[in-house]
């Protein structure tokens, strides 16, 4: 674990100043000690890599460069850290990419100071931060590979939910909170935020061995010598 | 070449002078005017001078038994010979095959009146020059249909990348500051906040109709069910939908959208016009499931049998009434103290 004493260090990503600084305030003024911002992606991965935040906080629309790019290359530098993103609503491709590159959550930007910093605290401390907009965006993600697997048989096993986690899921997506899903189907708040966790990173270890899977057939397309 | 050579045996050979010197100077002209950059960017534009070649050729050829022996007439080949070709095909190519044909009837039935009769020969030209006619009217008819979907293409993809500059120049400006004013306007209070939450209204308004999906390519009669619910979000709406588009009969689209728009209205009258309210679009392949649910009292156990009962259909029926239009399911779940929960089950057809 990065996080070390009770300060939790946080990273700001945002091409706008208005809203790095303005974030970057807020955040400092309540407990959490934000240690670097930066406008772009490549800028971003630099940042990070020396100075290794509990939490980056991002931006997904970073002007020319891209915020998905930005994720992947901080989690190749820095595999244990953890991203919130923090996007305007209807983006929605960029959030699902962002979340299948590894991002532990999603918040809108229009979201309050408190549920922002609740959302920082919550993602160091592994939880999935979860929108109504990005369970949508997961439950079709996973209903897509079912029908792409069903269809042209998939080379691979495809990522499934299981009942339970399609159920909590479409609880989230229908805006209910972890204790009013934990109150419907008799479970402890804390089984909810497991089976949230779960969704996602059946998703991101899908999309890790699907990227393996294509770097692979790459590299011995490129050995072969009748190619 | 041959005509010219045996020009002294013409009837006329002055004619016969003059008919070659016309048909060569027509030839250029027509070269001239065919290969026009208008003419190549659009074929009809080709088509005053197509007609003018039919009547020139025409005349050529009706000229003929004043200039020439009768034996050559009637029995060897007419003096525009193989030339007459051209003109049936101008015009298959400015009118279409239709009128290619027709040019290439005209033609022919001149050469015939001038012979005076139809033979075998005559037969197999005609038969060759309407074949001709009519494969190059066809091809000129694709490629107009092609050239004009290709500058469809063009003005649409011109279309999306101005809408996108548009996107990003508001996104990065606008939006952010109005995000920013309703932010800190809640977290001041009183009056500051009405104003956050005034900032709010217009930036989620401003947000649908700069991300409210790209115009895409949608086949006549096709809507995207996931733009089109989206558009339904406000700063107490919140829609979430695949990231995949959910395209379907436009109709279907527009019934499905009405009855979200209904029930979000009895939210708004039942609950309250601040009250929160979620609307979830779930494509399942051969149906689509569409949740509108909000947190408020719930409905008593019985009010809506009873509201049925009474005669007073009202907002319910008409819900209902839309989605078994569709053949589908609408589910009114209620408790009170856990909110009201729609669920519109639509049956789709393979798309």
């Amino acid at each position: 674990m990065t996080v070390t004493g009770p300060e939790i260090t946080v990273m700001v990503v945002d091409d706008h100043p208005l809203w790095r600084d303005g974030v970057a305030r807020e955040l400092g003024e309540r407990g959490l000690r934000v240690v670097a911002t930066a406008p772009d992606a490549p800028a971003a991965v630099r940042i990070a890599t020396t100075v290794r935040p509990a939490v980056v906080l991002m931006d997904l629309n970073l002007g020319a460069s891209s915020g998905v790019s930005a994720i992947e290359g901080i989690l190749a530098a820095v595999p244990g850290t953890r991203i919130l993103v923090l996007s305007a609503s209807g983006e929605q491709r960029d959030v699902l990419a962002a979340v299948k590159a590894g991002a532990n959550g999603y918040l809108v930007k229009s979201a309050g100071v408190t549920e922002l910093v609740d959302a920082v605290r919550r993602t160091a401390a592994g939880a999935a931060v979860y929108t109504p907009g990005l369970a949508g965006l997961v439950l079709g993600e996973y209903r897509r590979l079912a029908g792409v697997s069903a269809g042209a048989g998939a080379a691979g096993p495809t990522p499934r939910l299981t009942e339970r986690e399609t159920e909590v899921l479409r609880f989230v997506a229908k805006g209910l909170t972890s204790r009013q899903i934990a109150d419907r189907l008799v479970l402890s708040p804390r089984t909810v935020e497991t089976h949230v966790q779960n969704t996602l990173r059946k998703l991101q270890l899908h999309n890790r061995v699907e990227l393996a899977r294509y770097a692979i057939e790459r590299g011995l397309a490129a050995d072969d010598p009748d190619r | 070449m041959l005509a010219l050579i045996e020009l002294p045996s013409f009837r006329s050979p002055g004619g016969a002078l003059a008919v070659l010197a016309t048909m060569a100077v027509w030839s250029g002209v027509c070269a001239a005017g065919y290969l026009r950059p208008a003419v190549a960017a659009r074929l009809p534009a080709a088509r005053p001078l197509a007609c003018c070649d039919l009547v020139v050729t025409l005349a050529t050829v009706l000229v003929t038994p004043l200039i020439d022996t009768p034996q050559r007439v009637t029995g060897g080949s007419l003096l525009p010979t193989v030339w007459v070709a051209g003109a049936p095909l101008a015009l298959a190519l400015g009118f279409g095959a239709g009128v290619g044909v027709a040019g290439a009837l005209a033609m022919q039935g001149s050469v015939v009146l001038v012979r005076g009769y139809l033979g075998q020969t005559e037969l197999t030209d005609l038969l060759l020059m309407v074949a001709a006619a009519g494969a190059v009217g066809y091809a000129g008819t694709v490629l107009r249909r092609s050239a004009s979907e290709m500058r469809r293409a063009i003005e649409l993809r011109a279309a999306v990348a101005e809408r996108e500059r548009l996107a990003r120049t508001i996104h990065d400006g606008v939006l952010q500051v109005l995000a920013q004013v309703r932010r800190r306007g809640r977290e001041a209070g009183g009056a500051a906040a009405e104003l956050g939450e005034l900032a709010g209204e217009q930036e989620v308004a401003l947000r649908g109709l700069i991300g409210g999906g790209s115009p895409g390519i949608l086949a006549a009669g096709r809507a995207d069910l996931a733009t089109t619910l989206s558009g339904l979000a406000t700063t107490r709406v919140t829609v979430s939908v695949p990231g995949q588009p959910v395209v379907l009969p436009a109709h279907l689209v527009a019934e499905v959208s009405a009855a979200v728009r209904a029930a979000l209205a009895n939210v708004v009258e039942h609950v309250g016009p601040a009250e929160p309210a979620w609307v979830l679009l779930e494509d399942l392949g051969g149906r689509v499931v569409v949740s509108v649910r909000d947190d408020g009292p719930g409905i008593p156990e019985g009010r809506l049998a009873e509201a049925a009962e009474a005669g007073r259909l009202g907002v319910t029926g008409s819900i209902r009434g839309r989605v078994e239009s569709l053949g589908g399911t609408a589910l009114c779940d209620s408790e009170p103290g856990r909110g009201t929960e729609w669920t519109f089950e639509i049956p789709v057809v393979a798309r």
